[in-house]
């Protein structure tokens, strides 16, 4: 009888730990560190800030959330200190952006983390918006069709976040002269207004705040949006330019039927790395279950949060912040994308930008 | 114009001007302390600002940002360190007059030059903001190539009567700045497969390594203190004295100031340079340039703080960063909330105004402090170096440390103190290395997209020929002027520059 009393409270026990519980996961007096391999003051240093407060709010046991910007490479050194160090105890999360994801993606090999492996946690979608000078007499994405000259468009480098733009003006058949060397998006608009380079897009906090001005007194004409992702993972209108075609209906427009072909997969998926979830949170490889519950259902409660759909509003573009199986799903479109439209795009970039990843 | 003055009452409100109090206390410490600038009091100032409430922000943040070219005197001219990396030239004719015993005259001009610097830069971001718009537009990236330019063409001037060793080190630091990610293309240059040289050596560690490193060890083999007369001899009054009759200069000196602040592009740590060699260039008697003349402390001085009103312009209108701390700056506006671009003088024309207001009132509050302070820490160049030394060797590696966290830092600040030790026993000038590692970047991000864009027509552009003409008129003055000097003095003073 006493054998069997033994056997059943070790039993019950055993339940107990077996089940991944969100309740039982506590932080108290605890500091989680949140990677940012970013600059401080950067976009996603910003986007960081904006969250923290809430994630220390919703976290079981309410621990400090500090971040830890480590810049760098590009994004890539925080990214591999990520990799390499984080425990898988809950303490460290990661936050990453497009400029992390692409490089990834190309097969970079400085590249030491990998997405794959992580649980992710919430992601942060952004929208893009492309517009051109009004000199060309072109007054919406139906008239592109008969533009024969070149444009100019400032960008930053091959492989940095302008693989969008730069695949979606292919696409779309424009003769478009990429000047490199810009240091982002900011000097691309002031190089746009002075008249330097004549086609451009920004993200969508930016284009609302100062193009839509400049579209107001006849400086700039708008032409389309990349898009967005929809909860079931169909490209869809951005919400914020509900007006504006999203690229695959610019292309229908121009040319009469859908995109396809391994252009137009490889542009969706660096799309989705690039904008539809652009900036991630992670957790580390192998961590419990539990603590994973614990982080989604803190970013799920913050999502619900008026103040801060009141901020995300304000700063982020008010889009609807993916979360848990949300945003799993949408980056899984980037990490499924297939080897050959990976290598269709490094193939692109060698041929038309003489560009290698090494 | 009401608003104008309104926005002075929010700023006197006891709540904002605590903040703008706080943000000068923290400016003078990051001042003081030698290799930090206001990238880093930015950085540290960022998470505190979440949530407050946007006029008392302002009020901390420019509060700070403001004050740090005053006080980054200190180490400067007392030490021979840079403050900060908009304080370079300064060093120049301050420490050797801090070696005379003079340095509290020294300071006194210093912070006097600041303060009416500062002030001018505040007025010019007053009046300039309605037109400010299209000036910026106007230097696109050809004419921003001819400025870098300009900025390099001084290298002849700092170089005395031999400008060849002076272009060899200039060439050296445009090499040592291309080092890292390449500013066009996906390429690494010289990294050596190191994650640390990715992004290139930074730029806190070239200037403590060529200019602070060989005062230490020099200083250290002579064994005495920094001050060569036992007791300080003219006080800071003197030196208030000394700047109020070089106006002129200050005037000059702060236009081009609040220019270089302006158009963004050029970066803070170069507008000290422009104005110490624009001083040189136009003037006759230059022998004792680099031997002590006050004028080389109140140029660069008056320069670097109407910098800081300039840069707040393309910041405010464009969303540019005139410097490396506005590009801080900028964030700490993304988490308040506000959006700069052409939105930002219709819509929060009254922030602008306190971005005003606060940068006059701290400059005239941190001179008035750094004044105050001046004497007991002048007491500071009678103490024997080898006390001394210890301290600073500590505070520039933490200086250099927190430039990126990781060892290379310190490995880097090793080589670079190294290379400045060896270049000053040579007499090569340090300060044309640290004008082409600064300028690297610039000339040939714009070279390339200039070339890029328009082909080789860039030169042609109207803009261009017109900065051409006045780097060919600023070269030829220095040259012209060189030529009248008697022989003997030559050598004098280019030994003095290196």
């Amino acid at each position: 009888m006493k054998k069997l009393q033994c056997v059943l409270v070790l039993l019950i026990a055993l339940a107990f730990i077996a089940v991944p519980n969100a309740f039982s996961v506590d932080f108290s007096g605890k500091t989680i560190e949140w990677i940012i391999p970013f600059d401080v003051g950067g976009g996603s240093d910003v986007w960081a800030r904006l969250y923290a407060p809430f994630l220390h709010k919703y976290l079981p046991g309410t621990p400090i959330v500090a971040i830890k910007n480590m810049p760098g490479g590009g994004s890539i050194i925080g990214g591999n200190h990520f990799a390499s160090r984080a425990k898988p105890d809950g303490l460290t999360i990661f936050g990453s952006s497009g400029s992390t994801t692409f490089p990834y993606l190309l097969d970079n090999p400085r590249v030491k983390y990998d997405f794959a492996k992580y649980p992710i946690v919430f992601a942060t979608p952004v929208g893009g918006m492309a517009y051109i000078r009004p000199e060309f007499g072109v007054k919406s994405v139906a008239d592109l069709k008969g533009l024969k000259k070149q444009l100019a468009y400032a960008s930053q480098g091959a492989t940095s976040l302008d693989i969008v733009p730069l695949l979606a003006f292919d696409i779309l058949g424009l003769n478009v002269k990429a000047v490199f060397g810009y240091k982002g998006r900011g000097p691309g608009r002031v190089a746009f207004e002075q008249g330097e380079v004549t086609i451009d897009y920004q993200t969508s906090p930016a284009y609302i705040k100062n193009v839509r001005p400049l579209v107001k007194q006849g400086q700039a004409v708008p032409l389309l949006s990349w898009g967005m992702i929809d909860k079931d993972g169909n490209m869809v209108r951005d919400p914020e330019e509900p007006d504006l075609p999203n690229l695959a209906e610019a292309y229908e427009i121009m040319y009469g039927k859908k995109p396809q072909g391994p252009a137009w997969n490889a542009w969706k998926a660096f799309f989705i790395a690039g904008f539809a979830v652009q900036k991630a949170v992670w957790l580390p490889e192998n961590t419990p279950d539990e603590i994973v519950a614990a982080h989604s259902k803190a970013a799920e409660k913050t999502v619900a949060d008026p103040e801060f759909q009141k901020v995300a509003a304000a700063e982020l573009g008010g889009y609807t912040q993916l979360v848990g199986p949300a945003a799993r799903k949408a980056f899984n479109q980037v990490l499924q994308v297939p080897k050959k439209d990976r290598e269709w795009l490094i193939n692109w970039l060698k041929t038309k930008y003489d560009v290698t990843i090494k | 114009m009401e608003l104008f003055f309104n926005t002075l009452g929010v700023v006197l409100a006891p709540s904002h001007f605590i903040m703008l109090i706080a943000g000068v206390l923290m400016g003078l410490a990051i001042g003081i302390l030698p290799g930090l600038g206001g990238i880093t009091g930015m950085t540290i100032l960022l998470p505190v600002i979440y949530g407050m409430d946007v006029h008392s922000a302002f009020a901390l943040l420019i509060g700070m940002v403001a004050v740090i070219p005053t006080s980054d005197t200190f180490p400067s001219v007392m030490m021979g360190i840079p403050g900060s990396s908009a304080s370079q030239a300064t060093i120049m004719d301050g420490y050797p007059l801090a070696k005379k015993g003079e340095a509290a005259r020294a300071l006194g001009a210093a912070f006097t030059a600041s303060l009416i610097g500062g002030l001018f830069g505040a007025t010019v971001l007053s009046v300039i903001i309605p037109i400010a718009r299209p000036i910026v537009l106007l230097f696109a990236s050809p004419e921003l190539f001819m400025l870098a330019f300009l900025g390099i063409s001084f290298v002849g001037v700092l170089s005395g009567q031999k400008p060849i060793r002076g272009f060899l080190a200039a060439g050296i630091g445009l090499m040592l700045g291309a080092l890292g990610d390449a500013p066009a293309v996906p390429e690494y240059r010289y990294t050596f497969g190191l994650d640390y040289l990715m992004d290139g050596v930074p730029l806190v560690i070239v200037g403590l390594g060529l200019f602070a490193v060989p005062e230490i060890i020099d200083l250290l083999i002579k064994g005495r203190s920094i001050s060569k007369v036992a007791t300080l001899g003219k006080g800071w009054l003197d030196g208030v004295k000394d700047a109020l009759k070089h106006k002129f200069i200050i005037l000059r000196c702060s236009t081009i100031g609040v220019i270089v602040g302006f158009l963004p592009g050029l970066g803070g740590s170069v507008v000290d340079w422009i104005a110490y060699g624009h001083i040189i260039q136009t003037t006759k008697d230059r022998e004792n340039f680099g031997r002590g003349d006050i004028r080389g402390v109140i140029a660069p001085e008056s320069a670097n703080n109407a910098k800081e009103g300039g840069a707040l312009i393309p910041t405010f209108l464009f969303g540019i960063p005139g410097s490396g701390s506005m590009a801080v700056f900028l964030g700490g506006l993304l988490i308040l909330g506000i959006q700069p671009g052409p939105a930002m003088v219709t819509e929060n024309v009254d922030l602008i105004y306190t971005a005003i207001w606060s940068l006059a009132l701290a400059n005239v509050f941190g001179a008035g402090l750094s004044i105050l302070l001046a004497k007991p820490i002048t007491r500071l160049t009678i103490i024997p170096f080898s006390y001394m030394a210890p301290f600073l060797v500590l505070i520039i590696t933490f200086a250099s440390y927190q430039a990126s966290r990781s060892w290379g830092d310190l490995v880097a600040l090793l080589i670079m103190g190294f290379l400045g030790w060896i270049m000053k026993q040579y007499g090569w000038p340090r300060p044309a290395a640290l004008i082409g590692f600064v300028l690297s970047d610039s000339l040939e991000t714009y070279l390339f997209i200039s070339v890029q864009r328009y082909g080789f027509g860039w030169m042609a552009r109207p803009g261009v020929i017109a900065l051409a003409f006045i780097i060919l008129i600023s070269v030829g003055m220095g040259i012209f002027y060189q030529k009248r000097k008697p022989s003997g003095a030559h050598k004098k003073h280019e030994k003095n520059l290196s």
